[in-house]
């Protein structure tokens, strides 16, 4: 059988959710085996950039060179996927909507015109995008799951439950009794609720949910 | 990276201009935590670096305890030194094993040295899951921690995990041994360039949080960074240059264990004679940080060895208006942050990453030692460029394999 081929890339973002992929650790020699890997800038030194199978794209568009880079993998590539929160929603980077321009003034300076900021936004503000592998940084079993589902052709399926359902199953108590902000009931889980298990509130990193969970009245 | 070479062939094997370009997208993250409450900053400022995020955390947990004049518990020090430890051991081999190693054995990738070099490739990730596994119970996760927050943690190992991660950690000494071994037998192109090195020192343990800023001849204090430290910008970069007294300053691995190589853990300093102390070559930075992964085993297992963990409540902070800076070190070097607070919000936030403090002696680096290479084909000439600085470990955002040289 072919093996697919495969390009792990990243723009603006922290390279952390390439990092998940190479902290599989016991499963990594294994996961490389299924796939032909083409690209992967962060790790590898001979990059063949045009006729992918699948692209795993991080980071979000910050910059018109990410934009560049964007668009022109997306016209190499049968499937593109959002790695990542940032890829996914923008994520912390994309503050900068909320952020006053003065905050920043000071950190501004005279960019050519290839690498002029532009409003920062997640991928599919620009590209179509086939799949979403959410969280910062997404779940590494999910990763793991997604790339086993396609190279035996199996459509990867979204979790869409709440973060709720997940919470409540590891026996966590429920921090908005506890009065804290906890956006779990509307964020899409899948991330084995691994905030809430340590007492720290989701902030919905991966997303809402597309069916928010009903408090109990 | 962008690096413009004068071209060799046509003017004689000269150089004639060099200067390096970090090109990567702004965030701005100073800006983005200002006006915001005191308490979101770790969390934010955290995804700066995917690989150094518990780095981040710590340091503004760290400065933000200074600025509210807050003090925590022994046991809250002690698991984030295992938090910032762990950390290393993974970014270290990390780095070694995929980022460095193939330059030197010639290949393009470690997963194409994956055939022949599985036991090596093997190894690395060993060290990077005994690194994971510490960043993720004492942290809540392998990237970007939850659990450590200002004033304390949000939840606390079990007596079973720590035993169970100390007798990983003992299982994995071995694994630590033969990164050493692996790395002192590379062959290190033999440059040096005598630059100031600059390390957190305190007498009582090798560089961490605690104690002052040290150089070869001279100790600062970390409050007054600034009239000492530099920050400016490089046309054309996104990047910040930073000097020390209008010089180009080293900060990492090696200039840790040129500072407190007498630190270091019984076993690890007998390894640190591997190294010629003290070293003012950069690609030595790959065996220092072999050496320092073994250091880092050999303090977690004390650490954890005897550790009873009680759960503690959280310190609050009484002030709500302050003024911290806090520099840790962390794998890539010395990283500093700096906050000042009005009534509990941000108003002044400054970061100042390893990388860009790297950056200036690095550039002078590579000026001192293109001549030296110059004769080679250009490939050559990119790759033991790119070999150089990737001895530095910068961060991996801008380490990645983009090095573009303009031949003018």
């Amino acid at each position: 059988m072919k093996k697919l081929k495969i390009g792990f890339y990243g723009i603006t973002g922290c390279a952390g959710c390439q990092l998940s992929v190479i902290f599989e650790e016991d499963e990594l020699l294994d996961i490389i085996n299924l796939i032909e890997i083409q690209a992967w800038p962060f790790i590898k030194e001979l990059n063949y950039d045009k006729k992918f199978d699948y692209i795993f794209m991080e980071g979000l568009v910050a910059d018109n060179e990410d934009k560049g880079i964007l668009l022109k993998l997306r016209a190499n590539t049968r499937f593109m996927v959002a790695l990542g929160a940032c890829a996914h929603t923008g994520c912390i980077p994309a503050y900068r909507h909320f952020t006053l321009k003065e905050n920043y003034a000071h950190l501004l300076y005279e960019k050519k015109e290839n690498i002029k900021d532009i409003d920062p936004n997640p991928i599919d503000s620009f590209v179509k995008v086939d799949y979403i592998i959410p969280g910062c940084p997404p779940d590494k079993n999910e990763i793991r799951s997604f790339i086993k589902d396609i190279v035996r052709d199996i459509i990867p399926k979204p979790y869409n439950n709440p973060v709720c359902v997940e919470c409540k199953r590891n026996n966590n108590s429920c921090l908005l009794d506890n009065k804290k902000p906890c956006l779990g009931p509307i964020t899409r889980g899948g991330c084995n609720s691994v905030c809430t298990n340590n007492g720290l509130e989701c902030w919905g990193c991966r997303g809402p949910t597309q069916q928010g969970h009903k408090m109990q009245s | 990276m962008v690096l413009s070479v004068g071209d060799a062939g046509a003017r004689h094997n000269k150089v004639i201009k060099c200067s390096l370009k970090a090109v990567e997208g702004s965030r701005y993250f100073e800006g983005i935590v200002k006006n915001r409450m005191f308490y979101e900053a770790p969390e934010i400022t955290s995804r700066i670096c995917g690989v150094c995020s518990c780095a981040h955390t710590l340091c503004s947990i760290f400065a933000m305890e200074n600025a509210l004049n807050l003090e925590v518990s022994d046991q809250t020090i002690k698991l984030r030194k295992l938090l910032n430890w762990g950390e290393r051991i993974r970014s270290h081999a990390t780095h070694l094993y995929f980022l460095s190693l193939p330059d030197f054995l010639g290949y393009e990738s470690a997963l194409a040295m994956v055939p022949k070099y599985r036991r090596e490739i093997e190894i690395a990730l060993k060290l990077m899951k005994i690194g994971n596994r510490i960043v993720s119970l004492i942290g809540g996760r392998d990237l970007h921690p939850v659990s450590a927050q200002i004033g304390g943690f949000l939840k606390y190992p079990g007596k079973q995990d720590l035993n169970e991660i100390s007798s990983l950690l003992k299982e994995c000494k071995v694994y630590a041994i033969k990164t050493i071994e692996l790395f002192s037998r590379l062959s290190y192109p033999e440059f040096s360039r005598d630059v100031s090195c600059f390390s957190v020192y305190n007498d009582d343990e090798y560089g961490m949080f605690n104690g002052r800023i040290r150089t070869h001849n001279k100790d600062y204090n970390k409050e007054d960074y600034k009239n000492y430290l530099k920050e400016y910008h490089e046309k054309s970069s996104t990047s910040n240059f930073v000097v020390k007294e209008s010089k180009g300053y080293r900060v990492g691995a090696l200039p840790r264990i040129n500072i407190s190589c007498h630190l270091l853990h019984k076993e690890a300093k007998r390894y640190s004679k591997l190294i010629k102390l003290p070293n003012h070559n950069p690609f030595k930075n790959n065996l220092a940080q072999a050496i320092e992964i073994l250091h880092a085993i050999e303090e977690c297992i004390s650490i954890t060895n005897n550790m009873e963990i009680k759960e503690e409540s959280f310190k609050k902070p009484k002030l709500v208006n302050g003024h911290g800076v806090a520099a840790i070190e962390v794998p890539r070097g010395t990283l500093w942050h700096e906050y000042i607070i009005k009534n509990k919000k941000i108003v002044y936030c400054n970061i100042i990453t390893p990388t860009a403090q790297n950056l200036r002696s690095m550039e002078d680096d590579i000026r001192a030692f293109l001549p030296s290479v110059i004769k080679l084909k250009k490939e050559k000439i990119v790759l033991e460029t790119e070999k150089l600085i990737r001895s530095y470990d910068p961060c991996f955002s801008c380490s990645t394999h983009f090095l573009n040289v303009r031949w003018i």
